[in-house]
């Protein structure tokens, strides 16, 4: 174990941790679902990069607490995760799925430069690393995005109302974790409420691109992470189902 | 109505320096999502530094069979020259398999870009495509790193990367329906 930076550092990754986990998840449920087969083969692609960062990160979390990785993922209870609830929501149509894997994916390349640069070297070289797969991810999120917006009047329904729904749930990303502050004032995180500004510009500019309207004084959805919402009990019972029914003790 | 996109054949270059070979077809809306399809459908193993793609129907294609047999096709010979890239598979042997990247050659038609190319480099090819160079899309340098580098640190897209076969033998030694059988 490695002597933390700060307390609070641990926390502060898990909940990274449980964010690329669960959206991972929920994404690679359109595996053998999504429209067209290329795009069937890119989006599992890319849930199963966000369990390779959640790996990552994960990993980060065992060297400041000894927690271990599996342990965290196919043994915790859903009141103990820490993920933002938007990563929680079932998967939806086409173009909630892909709306709600941009804003991430927007939120992410916002953030991830910032971690880059932290204090802790760990930290910082982790960070870097997923950077430059979430490149690509944005890449690709941010086409699709422009041409359901701009595609077929029900394509762009679609889309306006996938961004009403997921607008609120996307503000959680940047609502400060308990002594988040701290972390930052020690040069450990980046400071939350200016990757927020960042964020909204990166993701407004191609949104707006793609001709959909941002809802007006929306606010996040929820305020604490311990408020997990109502879907995610539901998602760790099947993703935790055979784990628990093997016991801790199986080897893989 | 046919809802089907339009195909894309897409061309893999495994290190700078060796040709683009044709890896395969995607379906997309437009080239800039066809470069992207190609990546995720063909980069998913390591060793891809470069993907260029180009859509089915600009690609100019005559197999041997179809030369000997036809008349010369003419082309117009009277158009503005524009450059074609020329691409070749030499075989029908299973070790030949693939349509290789030779080279450009400008040209007034792709029937005179394939005149050409039957010049410089012979016409003991199988199949010839000739495709125009605007018509191609690539990737660039400064995409390569994250299109293609993210790939080389995922062991666990190879399957020999889960022990399989060693788990099974072990799970067979101790399964006693396998010692009845």
């Amino acid at each position: 174990m490695i002597a933390p930076p700060h307390p609070a550092l641990a926390p502060q990754l898990l909940a990274l941790a449980d964010d690329e986990l669960i959206l991972g998840h929920r994404d690679s449920e359109w595996c053998g679902h999504a429209p067209i087969l290329e795009e069937d083969i890119a989006f599992a692609n890319l849930a199963q990069d966000e369990l390779g960062h959640a790996a990552l990160w994960y990993r980060l979390v065992e060297q400041l607490s000894q927690a271990r990785p599996d342990h965290l993922v196919f043994f915790r209870q859903a009141k103990h995760y820490r993920c933002a609830q938007l990563v929680t929501l079932p998967k939806g149509d086409w173009a909630y799925a892909m709306l709600r894997q941009f804003l991430f994916d927007a939120a992410e390349a916002v953030r991830l430069p910032g971690l880059a640069a932290s204090r802790y070297a760990p930290l910082a070289e982790t960070a870097a690393k997923i950077q430059t797969e979430e490149i690509y991810h944005l890449r690709h999120t941010r086409a699709w995005v422009r041409r359901l917006g701009l595609g077929t009047e029900e394509s762009h329904r679609r889309m306006q109302a996938a961004l009403d729904a997921l607008w609120p749930y996307a503000l959680q990303l940047f609502v400060p974790l308990t002594d988040e502050a701290a972390l930052t004032a020690a040069g450990l995180v980046p400071a939350a409420a200016a990757m927020q500004q960042e964020w909204e510009a990166l993701a407004g500019a191609t949104l707006h691109d793609a001709g959909l309207v941002i809802p007006a004084g929306a606010e996040a959805v929820a305020q604490d992470r311990r408020e997990i919402g109502p879907h995610l009990p539901g998602l760790l019972d099947e993703m935790q189902a055979v784990a628990r029914l093997e016991g801790p003790e199986v080897g893989w | 109505m046919d809802t089907q996109w339009p195909r894309f054949e897409v061309f893999e270059q495994a290190r700078p320096g060796q040709p683009h070979r044709n890896a395969g077809a995607v379906h997309a809306p437009d080239a800039e999502m066809a470069l992207q399809n190609a990546r995720d459908v063909f980069v998913r193993r390591p060793d891809c530094a470069s993907l260029w793609v180009a859509p089915e129907a600009a690609i100019y294609s005559r197999t041997a069979e179809e030369l000997t047999a036809g008349e010369a096709e003419a082309g117009d010979e009277h158009g503005p020259t524009q450059m074609y890239q020329v691409f070749q598979k030499q075989s029908q042997r299973q070790a030949e398999t693939f349509v290789n990247h030779l080279g450009s050659v400008e040209a007034s038609s792709p029937e005179a870009a394939l005149r050409q190319a039957a010049e410089q480099w012979g016409k003991g090819a199988w199949v010839w495509w000739i495709v125009p160079e605007s018509a191609i899309t690539r990737s660039t340098e400064a995409e390569a790193a994250s299109m293609f580098a993210p790939a080389l640190n995922k062991p666990y897209r190879q399957p020999n990367y889960y022990h399989v076969q060693t788990q099974m033998r072990a799970v067979r030694a101790h399964d006693p329906d396998e010692d009845e059988a």
